[in-house]
């Protein structure tokens, strides 16, 4: 298990040996999420921007107008919310390639607290024309997320959680999708639980405590989360009860790009209604109602059972 | 290199087009975009070197006087006469051609071109940045600075435009930006202070600080004043630093 950046972090290291253009700039948060492990392997192509994320971002832009591919990595409430002007002029409206790795996004920042959250950093981003974001729930989204965006020519912001994750047990692909619990059928009709990056695993958890109750119900996991994928479109559009789970706010996560691109609303939503209380992702998700527990209950009272 | 009068007379006819194409836009940053004029005209007409690949690359970071770089591009033939009218307001990463960053909400452009230095020093490339003396204001022209020293970006060129307003209206002696020089230093910047409107002191400055590498970033604080060359807005830089002549003073207008 290991924390989302730490994975982009392994993907740097093993490709920035055949491809020179790889930067890593860091914000003094190195140890935080491994990218130490990048500066010792390539010490000439990491820059310590120290304290000041504004000027970093600026900075990765200019260098990705000379030819460079920077990767810029700090915190997510860092990044989105303190350099957000920059992330709009020098990266968004000039469709410069930066990757932003932003580590401790969402809810769960420890006994950090509030300060350290980003729990609209998705609504951010995504109000900005040409940002594409990310939101992996285990290494191979994060394979993909960094496929894309050595790809791409334009910028991408790319959502990793303090938790550390393993495997999220669902297929691979763009949308992934997990059998109906307790049946092997693969008719989509049903109830469809449906998360992205560290929600993923709690739709997981969701799903089983829903199954030990005798209600099978599908889970799903959307890593690119802007834009979303063609596939979510029937998946959501046949679903008899659609319930989202997410680590953002309810206003501009995934459910309203859910709604923007599909046309529907959730059944039953869960998300960070207020600033989470400092402590660990355990004892904040209970706080918040966002334990399995608890939105099993929410689950089965919409359903009546 | 055109210094002296035949500078003059490029610059009063850059001038002039300024003027002209703020007007015919319904009114802009005259102030601004007059004061900067000499200081594009010797770094695009003098030291930019656009050869190759990996050119040097240049950032107006005080956008709103966008209008001078365009007509300092078109006079030296890098922008076609039919393209002014229809180009943005502020600098627009790619448009045109050599517009290298998007600027507009001040100071990013430092920070931008520090980024450039970084990858251009392995290229024996420089990066250029024109800023605003009000746009010191902003906090992160000084994280930019810091960083700067600290990477010991020599290849790194600041020309600010000094003209002592912004939009505000300050009193000279109620500046909110002072002591730039001894700041800058205490950043560990070379610095050079000259007069923005004499080309050959421009030049002459630059030179020291494109000499043999110090591996300090270099400064060029240039004292200028706000609507040189066109008496009426130089006698209100406050109305002209955004404003809009009116029919009668376009018409009336005199130069100098």
């Amino acid at each position: 298990m290991k924390r989302i950046a730490e994975y982009f972090v392994d993907l740097l290291v093993s490709h920035a040996g055949v491809d020179s253009k790889l930067w890593v700039l860091d914000g003094d948060l190195a140890d935080s999420y491994g990218a130490t492990v990048f500066a010792e392997a390539f010490p000439d192509r990491f820059v310590m921007a120290g304290i000041a994320e504004q000027n970093m971002i600026s900075m990765a832009a200019g260098m990705a107008s000379c030819g460079a591919r920077p990767f810029v990595f700090s915190f997510a409430a860092f990044l989105a919310y303190r350099a957000a002007d920059q992330i709009r002029v020098s990266m968004a409206q000039s469709g410069l390639p930066v990757t932003l790795v932003a580590s401790h996004a969402g809810g769960c920042v420890g006994r950090n607290g509030r300060s350290h959250s980003a729990i609209g950093d998705i609504a951010l981003m995504a109000s900005m024309p040409g940002m594409k974001i990310w939101a992996p729930a285990d290494r191979h989204d994060v394979l993909s997320a960094f496929t894309d965006a050595r790809s791409r020519n334009l910028p991408v912001y790319c959502r990793a959680p303090r938790e550390k994750v393993g495997d999220l047990r669902m297929p691979p692909g763009a949308l992934r999708v997990s059998s109906l619990s307790g049946s092997g059928e693969d008719n989509i009709t049903g109830i469809l639980l449906l998360g992205s990056g560290l929600s993923a695993h709690w739709v997981l958890e969701l799903q089983q405590t829903l199954q030990s109750s005798g209600i099978a119900c599908r889970a799903a996991s959307v890593a690119r989360v802007h834009p979303l994928p063609d596939e979510i479109v029937p998946l959501v559009g046949a679903a008899d009860l659609l319930v989202v789970v997410e680590d953002h706010v309810r206003i501009g996560g995934l459910a309203d790009l859910i709604a923007a691109r599909c046309g529907r609303l959730p059944d039953k939503w869960f998300g960070w209604s207020g600033y989470p209380v400092a402590a660990d992702a355990a004892a904040a998700r209970k706080q918040a109602g966002l334990d399995a527990e608890q939105m099993a209950v929410a689950v089965r009272q919409l359903i009546g059972r | 290199m055109q210094l002296g009068e035949p500078h003059f007379t490029q610059a009063s006819a850059v001038r002039r087009s300024v003027v002209e194409m703020l007007h015919r836009s319904g009114g802009g940053h005259f102030g601004g975009s007059l004061s900067v004029v000499d200081i594009l005209l010797v770094i695009w007409r003098d030291f930019l070197d656009l050869e190759g690949a990996q050119r040097d690359r240049f950032v107006l970071s005080k956008g709103h006087c966008v209008s001078a770089l365009y007509c300092v591009m078109h006079a030296l033939g890098h922008l076609e006469a039919d393209n002014l009218q229809s180009l943005p307001g502020h600098p627009e990463y790619g448009r045109p051609a050599l517009s290298d960053f998007s600027t507009g909400s001040l100071g990013q452009g430092l920070s931008a071109s520090v980024g450039m230095a970084l990858i251009l020093r392995d290229h024996g490339r420089r990066a250029w940045v024109v800023m605003g003396d009000g746009e010191c204001q902003e906090g992160q022209v000084w994280e930019a600075a810091m960083l700067a020293a600290r990477l010991e970006l020599g290849n790194l060129i600041a020309i600010v435009d000094c003209n002592g307003h912004q939009e505000w209206g300050y009193r000279p002696d109620r500046s909110p930006v002072r002591d730039l020089p001894a700041k800058w230093r205490a950043f560990g910047w070379e610095v050079e202070e000259v007069d923005g409107h004499n080309a050959q002191d421009l030049a002459s400055a630059v030179k020291r600080l494109t000499g043999p590498a110090s591996g300090r970033p270099g400064v060029v604080l240039a004292t200028t004043v706000k609507g040189r060359g066109v008496p009426l807005i130089e006698s209100d830089p406050d109305r002209f630093h955004c404003g809009v002549l009116e029919p009668d003073e376009f018409a009336a207008l005199r130069w100098t």
